[in-house]
């Protein structure tokens, strides 16, 4: 790097306060080391990949030429508040400005645009950027949302404060949010894909629920870009949380099919069914084709049941043992499910036949001698109710017995699935 | 494989409390917008081009709803494929200095509409003999509780009834008992006498159909829709059904009025003069039904206004909106929204408060925001970047660019009128 101490004395010379705000530098004349006029600054351009993003290059609009032209960031001289001073000879190293998929465009794709804080796992609104000058290089720091941006960018900050102080002896504050929670989106149709803040905390570390929220706020292309950018068990959560069904559709049809099929894999089969039944039939058909065979048999079979009944509720993931086994059997079993289970509360115990004879809890598993056969400790008392039962007399089941899970029997008795209270609340709220 | 429950109807309703506006979004966001449209200073208008020019104007309505289809059409086109309402486009292509210069003006012109909403609650139910002292706290009341607590499914079905209700205009037509042949005549032969005073008037019409808050309501009501492109032709089509309705129901009232005011001579200002003067002309149920038009479009503006001018600033600066949000949540949203409710009944019921400068100044804004906001709605739509394959074509950019020629001149004139120029 070409940059001389000298030239780093004169930057922190000419701005006593080391912060600056991209609205202050944005328009800013930029002059040649002679000090002739070249243009204006419209842009700056940021390498995405650190922690916090250096500025690469600034986009100039130059006077009495078309388009945008692009210089390296070494090549500012001084940042003066007046002007944007080059180095001599600067000029050859002006070109049409390009923009990379690691790259980033602070006025075209940042300010004013949405952002995602995956720290406070919220949407926001970009009104100003907040830079730092760490030696010769301008870093991207903060982000800042609050309503003194937008204030500062009219040019009614000092009157505002004034205003403010007079008033109240009150002065509203600066709202950040540090750039490393900040992941930022695509802002138009030229790029379909997601320029990841890759050091930053990732997106899918955002509790699904919360990412759910995100999407449902977000437009229709952010929204899928964020979904296609998440894991496939992330995004199966996240499918769960989204409240609106049409949305829920719009997004498993926004993925590649075989992705789409892999993400309802994962789903829990209660879920992964009421959101089949929602898609057209065709597109429906197409996915389950492509499911692997365990996860297409156990939707084919939900898909039976009539909607308002037990049977539509219901998944079938649930954890049942022999009523012979021991306890430290049943343990082992166990630890051997590798399916996420919806509800761990209750262990189910059934005949050879798979017959429900009782049911058990977790914490006998935990607390009694590994020893003992299972028919020993259950509870042969059991309340169940058939996959044709109405959904609301389920319901009133849950509410009067305050059940963690309800088991469904055919009519042989044999367990065919269970309903959790996480569905049954689903269905209330929805209500 | 089971057929039968792919076909299935889904039984279980799963629709969330996201906004008033996806609820109204249901119903159609071009037909609700458009019956807004039809509020206190509409029905005014309309009624006065009844009055004065009998069915000489009546043709006008034909273009004017034209340009309202292809104004219309834009927003929801935008409203698709970007997902994205028209304050959050402005803001993200034109800037923060732009965008809050814009948006000041919409509320301040919203907030003569919302103002003129509470003056029609009052002079409709003053003909029933109820007291605006009355009349207009209770509106304000029930049009915020509403929105503040109202259960969705029930402000569902009031204001499905609201647009119901639109329909005693045209009772009150057909009980006006208009000359039929002279109406097929004007609008087969549409006669261009043209006075200064009838462009005024038809001026007047275009600015009271055409209004700057409709671009943006419309176009946030298709995006809390989630309404999918391939769902878009259905979207057009509501918005042609509801610029078609608007246009019935304002022939309607013009024909009302022409059939009787303009036989006899007589001169109104207002909706309610209208409402009155056609009692011993046509009957006290034309009169009734007139005056409970007006108030069932009054109330139905007063809470969708304040509603979609909260929902749109917020959206533009960034701020938390939305129903279902507590106060604490989205402070400036539900702030907003009940200042304007609340300044806007207030208004009403300062004794002696003369209505008309401040319907003027709310009409010179609306005047002056209109071109700025259709200019910035044809950059939009043309921005590659943002609408990919469905910008405008070539013949409909022309069409669409005339439109907005004809709409921001006669805008000027309109406004140079007003102004006294």
């Amino acid at each position: 790097m070409a940059t001389s101490e000298n030239s780093i004395v004169e930057i922190l010379d000419a701005n006593v306060n080391l912060f600056l705000f991209f609205s202050d530098i944005l328009g800013r004349p930029v002059v040649g080391a002679d000090g002739a006029p070249i243009g204006k600054i419209a842009d700056l351009k940021v390498k995405l990949g650190e922690l916090f993003p250096r500025v690469s290059s600034l986009a100039v609009r130059k006077r009495r030429q078309k388009g945008l032209w692009e210089l390296d960031w070494q090549q500012v001289q001084d940042l003066n508040s007046n002007a944007v001073s080059l180095r001599a000879g600067a000029e050859q190293g002006f070109r049409p400005l390009e923009v990379k998929n690691d790259e980033i465009l602070l006025r075209d794709e940042l300010l004013d645009k949405q952002v995602v804080d995956t720290f406070g796992a919220k949407i926001e609104r970009v009104n100003d950027i907040h830079l730092l000058i760490v030696k010769q290089d301008l870093r991207l720091v903060h982000i800042d949302y609050g309503i003194r941006g937008i204030i500062r960018r009219l040019g009614w900050l000092r009157a505002l404060d004034a205003a403010t102080n007079w008033l109240f002896a009150y002065q509203i504050g600066e709202k950040m949010i540090s750039w490393k929670f900040i992941q930022p989106l695509l802002s138009g149709l030229v790029r379909g894909s997601l320029k990841l803040n890759v050091t930053s905390r990732k997106i899918h570390e955002i509790h699904p629920s919360d990412l759910a929220d995100i999407i449902e706020e977000l437009d229709t292309l952010n929204r899928s870009s964020v979904f296609r950018a998440l894991d496939l068990q992330t995004a199966a959560q996240t499918l769960e949380e989204v409240e609106d069904p049409k949305l829920q559709v719009a997004l498993i049809e926004s993925a590649p099919a075989d992705r789409a099929s892999d993400i309802l894999e994962e789903m829990a089969p209660d879920e992964a069914t009421d959101l089949l039944a929602d898609l057209p039939e065709e597109k429906a058909q197409r996915l389950m084709r492509t499911m692997e065979k365990p996860s297409r048999e156990v939707i084919e079979g939900l898909l039976q049941f009539k909607e308002g009944t037990a049977g539509s509720l219901m998944t079938t993931d649930f954890f049942a043992v022999g009523k012979d086994r021991t306890i430290g059997e049943a343990i082992e079993e166990f630890r051997k499910t590798t399916y996420p289970l919806e509800s761990v509360a209750y262990i189910y115990v059934t005949d050879k036949d798979g017959r429900l004879v009782g049911v058990s809890t977790l914490r006998h598993l935990v607390i009694c001698e590994r020893d003992i056969p299972l028919r020993k400790l259950m509870n042969p008392h059991l309340i169940s109710v058939t996959p044709e039962e109405d959904a609301d007399i389920v319901k009133d089941l849950f509410k009067k017995y305050k059940f963690l899970a309800l088991p469904v029997v055919d009519e042989e008795r044999r367990l065919t699935g269970i309903i959790t209270l996480k569905d049954i609340m689903q269905e209330r709220f929805e209500e | 494989m089971a057929d039968g429950i792919l076909n299935a109807e889904p039984v279980r309703k799963r629709s969330r409390w996201k906004g008033l506006l996806l609820f109204l979004a249901v119903a159609g966001p071009g037909i609700i917008t458009s019956n807004v449209d039809n509020d206190a200073g509409g029905i005014a208008t309309y009624s006065m081009a009844g009055a004065h020019f009998g069915t000489n104007l009546l043709w006008s309505l034909i273009p004017i709803m034209v340009a309202l289809i292809i104004i219309q059409e834009m927003s929801a086109r935008m409203g698709v494929v970007t997902g994205k309402g028209l304050s959050d486009l402005i803001r993200e292509r034109f800037g923060v200095k732009i965008t809050v210069s814009l948006l000041f003006a919409l509320i301040l012109t919203n907030f003569g509409n919302v103002i003129a909403e509470f003056a029609g609650v009052a002079s409709s139910l003053e003909i029933f003999h109820v007291p605006k002292y009355v009349s207009v706290p209770l509106a304000a009341a029930v049009v915020w509780l509403i929105v503040v607590k109202g259960n969705y499914r029930s402000v569902e079905k009031i204001f499905l009834w609201a647009c119901v209700f639109y329909v005693t205009y045209i009772v009150a037509g057909f009980l006006a008992k208009p000359d039929w042949t002279a109406v097929g005549h004007t609008l087969i032969a549409p006669s261009f006498k043209m006075s200064s005073e009838s462009l005024g008037m038809i001026i007047g019409l275009v600015g009271t159909t055409i209004a700057p808050w409709m671009q943006f309501y419309l176009q946030a009501a298709v995006v809390e829709k989630n309404i999918a492109l391939k769902d878009y032709k259905h979207c057009r089509l509501d918005v042609i059904v509801g610029s078609f309705v608007v246009t019935i129901v304002a022939g309607f009232i013009v024909l009302t009025c022409a059939a009787t005011l303009f036989k006899t001579g007589i001169r109104v200002e207002t909706a309610a003069d209208a409402a009155l003067a056609l009692a011993p002309l046509a009957g006290k149920y034309c009169s009734a039904l007139f005056a409970f038009g007006l108030l069932n479009a009054s109330l139905f503006a007063a809470s969708i206004l304040p509603l979609s001018t909260a929902f749109v600033v917020c959206e533009g600066m960034g701020w938390e909106a939305g129903v279902n949000k507590k106060f604490s949540e989205a402070p400036q949203f539900y702030g907003l929204y009940s200042v304007l409710i609340f300044f806007g009944a207030a208004i009403i019921l300062i004794p002696g408060i003369p209505l008309f400068p401040v319907m003027y100044i709310s009409q010179v804004l609306n005047g002056l925001l209109l071109p700025v906001i259709l200019v910035f709605m044809l950059l939009l739509i043309n921005n590659k970047k943002l609408m990919g394959a469905y910008t405008g074509k070539r013949a409909y950019n022309v069409i669409s660019w005339t439109t907005v020629g004809v709409l921001v001149v006669l805008s000027v004139v309109y406004l140079g009128s007003l102004l006294g120029i």
